[in-house]
């Protein structure tokens, strides 16, 4: 492999923003095939089917045949996904197995609840881990500091799970203060959401936090930073004008990751509370072999997380200012 | 800096707009009506959103009782296991065995009409009809539709192409609920049960409101409200929580757990669920009845009820149903023979075989009583791996691969069982390849013949029969457990499927 130097009088100019945004969409649709390619092997892989599911334990042989004759799931796998990819392409996902339900509408249906519940995280989130990651990041190796990289790896080292019933089983259960789930639907209003949220959380905090903590001790070991401290600036504008900025590009890659776990941690937070999302309703089409839905899911959660990482990407470019000059 | 470009200032506030709309709108959309508290909410693992609300296709427990709340069956399982009225007020049966006249309840449905004569035959006709896809469809495929008839707005007369001297026991069977004629959706279902449809989503909650009108008499609570909840630590922590006033199905650590609570209450049906472990006799190893032999006698069923059911069931006999009706008390107890195991082992030439024994999740009790099994079968000689499969495709996969799984059956009547699921043309639930004639002709003797006598006698050779050939070992009959909160009154223990069981008509809260 051989490289070309630039020729006397040329510049090697960086790619524009446009032109990197056009090469990020193509990757990400790129992913978005794999993703659907992957997950349509390994769900036609697993034992059983649809048909089996649907009918139940005391199914014939005979009546599941016809099932599955009847849903086209004898047909050869590849005739299927061809068929799929021909629906997505047209704009028509298909229809569940089970229910005959649009898929389009089963995700609709739960995305609220998702929406509310991730959404509400991010919210309790964001501030929470911006004001531990400064305060320990302004003092690296002090007790707080400590003990705040001390809880933020302990929240991120106990699974969703775990920490779902524990707080269950604390104010639920012994102080009665909080419901315990939310009962398929059964349960509204804000108090259900308060545990299934606080969970999902706790696993993500300390994730952000650590990140922040170090991009606030980096930038406050910056030369400039240094110097401006020297002249007497003070600590507030100093934080806000010039350490927060600094440190704020990889948190932002960071925030992209926890969006990313909160989509992984809302099946487990969903199924544990009974909240009627799209994790629950994930579980629920992987359990019923229901192919077009676990599709449509799977590509729900890839697209949420190709778009996040290509915002945060662009966010990040935004927020260095000197990138540009540096290339 | 050019104009039109995003400031970092304005894509930070950008970012925090979207994230207080974001929350606003969350917030908003996880409001909702408060929910009532003159309510009684009973909570299921629920089916997910295949659920429909027709009580002739009743695959899990909660559709079961949710069709139990909005309708009636003409007779219902007592507690053995026999036949107890219900919308049939009476009934006999001619010499042949084939004649049933039915004396049908005054009762109405939710819309006024009155349950006649029609509505029976309809009833029949739609859960025999393969179409249909019915639970119950083969206890019904003997009625002859064409000679059956009223005889009276409030009598019916059945006839059988084949004598059944039991069939009322078909009547009560899950799945046999009594519709209007002429029913095809049951989008809005309409039943002479004791509560009234008021709203569902498949997967999600079932609302009822009593039904003043009942034949038995208006239930005590105002209004009934299925809660899904999947996970069994769920319905824990929402019954004591006050969220929900009735757990069903809790495993037998919550059980015990429970017991010191003073918020709650545990009721356990004795005998609700027998545990098997299948060997198929039409696969080696186990075609060699030397082996099965040395694994009935390897298992120490008294261990595996104390570790696996925390000693919430009884040990088994080889036998399903025990305590009811023609249970066969006879043969003695088996017991633990560890040198006689090893050694007929060892005749079978089995010594240090790795065999994989089928487990699952799909039911808690299944990956703890398969890793206690192989253990125990490992001081025989035996050399057992559980392998652990996914749960929704279990029972086909042990139905067609594989050689020893574990799994269980819950409450049916004997002639029930035998006849529907021991019988040759059972292929469904054939989990160990075994196959008698000899079965088929006793299952038929047994129904056929008016003299109890003798259908004790069939059912006994029957059971013998399974119990020395059909590679299907009962180690134990599991409790069910169900959780209640302390001011639940009316709710009795009862064994699922039977008459008591889930009769939230009677339940009263404080």
């Amino acid at each position: 492999m051989t490289t070309t130097a630039p020729a006397p009088g040329t510049v090697d100019r960086p790619r524009t923003l446009p032109r990197r945004l056009v090469g990020r969409v193509a990757v990400a649709a790129g992913q978005l095939v794999a993703v659907s390619v992957i997950v349509f092997a390994l769900t036609a892989a697993l034992p059983g089917d649809t048909a089996e599911v649907v009918l139940g334990q005391q199914a014939t042989p005979e009546q599941v045949a016809a099932l599955r004759a009847q849903l086209g799931l004898d047909r050869p796998v590849l005739l299927r996904f061809a068929d799929w990819v021909g629906g997505v392409l047209t704009g028509d996902p298909g229809r569940s197995l089970v229910t005959g339900v649009p898929v389009a509408d089963e995700l609709a249906g739960r995305l609220a609840s998702t929406a509310s519940v991730a959404g509400l995280a991010l919210l309790v989130i964001v501030p929470v881990a911006l004001a531990a990651g400064v305060t320990a990041g302004r003092r690296p190796g002090s007790v707080t500091d400590r003990v705040i990289t001390a809880v933020a790896t302990a929240g991120q080292a106990i699974p969703e799970f775990a920490s779902g019933l524990v707080l269950v089983a604390v104010f639920a259960v012994t102080l009665g203060w909080l419901p315990a789930t939310a009962g398929g639907g059964s349960f509204t209003g804000p108090a259900v959401l308060v545990l299934p949220v606080v969970v999902l959380a706790l696993n993500q905090v300390g994730r952000l936090a650590r990140q922040i903590r170090i991009g606030v001790v980096e930038t406050e070991r910056a030369e400039y930073v240094v110097h401006l401290r020297r002249l007497g600036m003070g600590e507030r504008t100093l934080l806000l004008r010039h350490v927060l900025p600094g440190a704020l590009p990889p948190t932002v890659q960071q925030l992209a990751r926890v969006v990313d776990g909160l989509l992984g941690g809302v099946v487990v937070v969903e199924a544990l509370f009974a909240l009627p999302g799209v994790g629950a309703g994930f579980v629920e089409a992987v359990q019923g072999r229901d192919l077009p839905l676990v599709q449509g899911y799977a590509l729900l959660f890839a697209t949420t997380t190709v778009v996040v990482n290509l915002l945060a990407d662009l966010v990040s470019d935004r927020l260095a200012p000197h990138r540009e000059a540096l290339r | 800096m050019s104009e039109g470009r995003p400031t970092r200032r304005t894509v930070l506030a950008g970012a925090l707009g979207t994230g207080v709309a974001l929350g606003a709108a969350s917030l908003l959309s996880g409001c909702g009506s408060a929910a009532s508290d003159d309510r009684l909410r009973v909570a299921f693992a629920g089916g997910g959103s295949r659920e429909n609300l027709d009580p002739h296709v009743v695959l899990n427990y909660v559709d079961q009782a949710r069709a139990k709340a909005c309708f009636d069956t003409l007779s219902c399982w007592s507690e053995d296991m026999g036949a107890v009225p219900r919308l049939a007020e009476s009934w006999e049966v001619d010499p042949t065995g084939t004649r049933w006249r039915i004396h049908l309840r005054d009762a109405r449905f939710h819309d006024g009409r009155p349950l006649t004569p029609d509505d029976v035959l309809y009833t029949f006709r739609r859960i025999a009809d393969p179409a249909t896809g019915a639970t119950a469809a083969k206890l019904f495929t003997t009625v002859d539709l064409t000679a059956s008839r009223a005889l009276g707005p409030r009598d019916v007369e059945v006839v059988l192409t084949a004598p059944n001297f039991l069939f009322p026991l078909a009547w009560a069977a899950p799945g046999a609920e009594i519709v209007p004629r002429g029913t095809t959706s049951f989008e809005r279902p309409v039943g002479t049960g004791p509560f009234r449809w008021v709203s569902f989503s498949p997967g999600g909650p079932a609302l009822y409101s009593a039904n003043p009108d009942h034949w038995g008499g208006a239930p005590p609570s105002r209004e009934l409200e299925f809660v899904p909840v999947d996970e069994e630590q769920g319905r824990v922590g929402a019954l004591l929580s006050g969220q929900v006033a009735y757990a069903f199905d809790l495993r037998a650590s919550s059980a015990v757990s429970l017991g010191t609570d003073s918020r709650a209450k545990v009721l356990s049906a004795p005998g609700s669920a027998s545990q098997f472990l299948y060997l198929r006799v039409d696969r080696p190893p186990f075609v060699d009845p030397r082996l099965r032999e040395a694994v009935r006698l390897g298992l120490d069923r008294q261990a595996l009820v104390r570790v696996v059911l925390l000693g919430k069931g009884q040990v088994g006999n080889d036998l399903f149903g025990q305590g009811a009706q023609y249970y066969d008390t006879a043969p003695p107890q088996v017991t633990r023979d560890v040198e006689q195991a090893t050694a007929l082992v060892a005749q079978a030439g089995a010594t240090g075989s790795r065999i994989e024994l089928q487990t699952s999740t799909a039911d808690p009790i299944y990956q703890a009583a398969a890793g206690v099994i192989a253990q125990q079968l490992g001081e025989i000689g035996l050399q057992v791996v559980p392998r652990t499969l996914p749960p929704d495709s279990y029972y086909a996969t042990i139905r067609s691969q594989g050689v020893s799984s574990v799994s269980s059956v819950g409450s049916l009547p004997l002639p029930d069982y035998i006849g529907r699921r021991m019988v040759s043309s059972a292929t469904a639930r054939n989990f160990t390849g075994y196959r008698d004639p000899q079965i088929d002709a006793l299952s038929a003797a047994a129904v056929a013949t008016p003299n109890e006598a003798d259908r004790v006698a069939s059912y006994s050779r029957a059971q013998e029969l399974i119990r020395a050939s059909s590679g299907m070992l009962v180690w134990a009959a599991a409790d069910m457990h169900v959780g209640i909160a302390a001011d639940l009154g009316g709710v009795e223990v009862a064994r699922p499927n039977t008459d008591r069981w889930a009769r939230f008509d009677r339940a009263r809260l404080g």
